[in-house]
C-alpha cells in the first residue's frame, strides 16, 4: 500500500466504487426530470420531485467520497430515495433505481480497517488483520500490496 | 521483520448482501403495491418524441389550455399547446410508439391500453389534436405580456373530448390509476405519420 499511487491510496480510504455507482444513479435518475423541466415548474405539479430525488441520490454519492467514515447512512439513504424516484423520474427508466440500490448497497458494506504489514527480509509482505469483527468473515479485501 | 499499520478499505460481503437483499425487496413491494391497482404517482411520460393517444370519450374538470413550444423527435422547438385538466375520466384508452428496430428496416409499435382510466393533475403537451371537443363555459382570456405562454390561455370549467387522436410529446400525472391495462408489442409495416390538416 505505501507503494501504491496517489489515485490507489485515496481511493482505497473512501467506498470509491458504492460512490461512483451513486453518482451515475442520480445522473440516470436525473435524466427524464430534465426532459420535463418545463413541466417541473408548472404550478401544482409534482414533477419536481424526480429532480428532488435524483438531486439527492447525486449529493449522497458525493458525501460518501467526501465522509467515508458515514458511508453506511449515505448507503441506506441512497437505496430508499432510489427506490421512491419511481415517482417523478420513473427511476431512470429503472436502470437507475437498480444502479442506486447496488451502489447503496456497496456504500452499506464498505468499512475501513486496521491491517499490519509484516515485511520479511525476502521483501515479501503478508497481512493481517489487526481487529478480527464478528462479521469480518468472507470480506472482499482492497488490495493492499 | 518491520511492523507496520495500515488503514485498508473492505467491503464486508454480508453487509453488502443484506443492503442488497433489503433494497430489491422494498422495490419489490413497492412495485407491488402500486401494481395491484395500477396506480402510479407522479408518472411522467416523455422525451422519445412524438406518441399517438386514441381515446373513445374523455371527461374533465378544470381545463386550461395555453400556447406552447417544445421538443419532437424531429425538432427542438416546434408549436404546441398545453392541456391542463385537474380532473379526468377517460374510456378505452390507446397509448402508443413506433420505434424502428435498431439496425434494420423493421418497425414495431408498443401499445398500452385500458377500458377505464382516472387521472389527477394532468398536463399534456400536444402537436395536434383531431377530436370533437364539447365545453362548458368556455372563456378565452388574453393578457399584454412578452411571454408567450401566457398571452392567451383558454380555460372551462368541464371539457368533453370524443374519438380523439392526439399527437402528444410529453404527458404527466400526478396520480394515474389504469384498469385492466394491457401492454403490448407488434410488428407493423410502416410508422404513423400524422400532419395538420391530413
Amino acid at each position: 500500500m505505501e507503494n501504491a499511487g496517489r489515485f490507489k491510496r485515496w481511493r482505497n480510504r473512501r467506498p470509491f466504487w458504492g460512490a461512483t455507482l451513486t453518482l451515475l444513479a442520480g445522473l440516470m435518475i436525473l435524466y427524464i426530470p430534465l426532459h420535463l423541466y418545463a413541466i417541473a415548474f408548472a404550478p401544482g405539479s409534482l414533477a419536481f420531485v424526480g429532480f428532488l430525488f435524483g438531486g439527492l441520490v447525486m449529493i449522497m454519492g458525493t458525501l460518501a467520497y467526501i465522509y467515508p467514515q458515514f458511508s453506511t447512512v449515505f448507503g441506506v439513504v441512497t437505496i430508499f430515495l432510489s427506490i421512491l424516484s419511481i415517482m417523478g423520474a420513473l427511476g431512470g427508466f429503472i436502470v437507475g433505481t437498480i444502479a442506486g440500490i447496488i451502489g447503496g448497497a456497496l456504500c452499506v458494506g464498505w468499512r475501513m480497517e486496521e491491517v499490519t504489514v509484516d515485511e520479511g527480509r525476502s521483501g515479501g509482505k503478508k497481512t493481517k488483520r489487526a481487529k478480527r469483527a464478528k462479521d469480518d468473515e468472507g470480506t472482499v479485501t482492497a488490495s493492499s500490496t | 521483520m518491520k511492523e507496520e499499520t495500515v488503514a485498508v478499505g473492505r467491503t464486508v460481503k454480508k453487509r453488502f448482501w443484506t443492503a442488497i437483499a433489503a433494497g430489491f425487496l422494498a422495490f419489490g413491494a413497492m412495485v407491488a403495491v402500486f401494481g395491484m391497482n395500477m396506480t402510479a404517482v407522479a408518472m411522467p411520460l416523455g422525451g422519445m418524441g412524438d406518441f399517438y393517444v386514441e381515446l373513445d370519450e374523455l371527461q374533465g374538470e378544470d381545463f386550461h389550455l395555453a400556447p406552447h413550444i417544445g421538443e419532437t423527435g424531429e425538432a427542438d422547438e416546434a408549436p404546441m399547446v398545453r392541456n391542463e385538466i385537474g380532473n379526468v375520466d377517460i374510456t378505452n384508452l390507446h397509448i402508443y410508439k413506433d420505434l424502428r428496430m435498431p439496425g434494420t428496416e423493421n418497425w414495431i409499435r408498443i401499445n398500452i391500453t385500458s377500458p377505464s382510466v382516472s387521472i389527477d393533475g394532468l398536463i399534456q403537451d400536444a402537436r395536434l389534436i383531431d377530436a370533437n371537443l364539447d365545453f362548458n363555459d368556455l372563456a378565452i382570456e388574453q393578457s399584454n405580456t412578452d411571454e408567450f405562454t401566457e398571452n392567451w390561455t383558454q380555460n372551462a370549467e368541464t371539457i368533453t373530448i370524443t374519438d380523439a387522436k392526439i399527437v402528444t410529446d410529453y404527458l404527466f400525472q400526478s396520480v394515474v390509476s389504469l384498469e385492466g391495462a394491457e401492454i403490448s408489442v407488434e410488428n407493423i409495416d410502416e410508422p404513423e405519420t400524422m400532419e395538420p390538416g391530413v
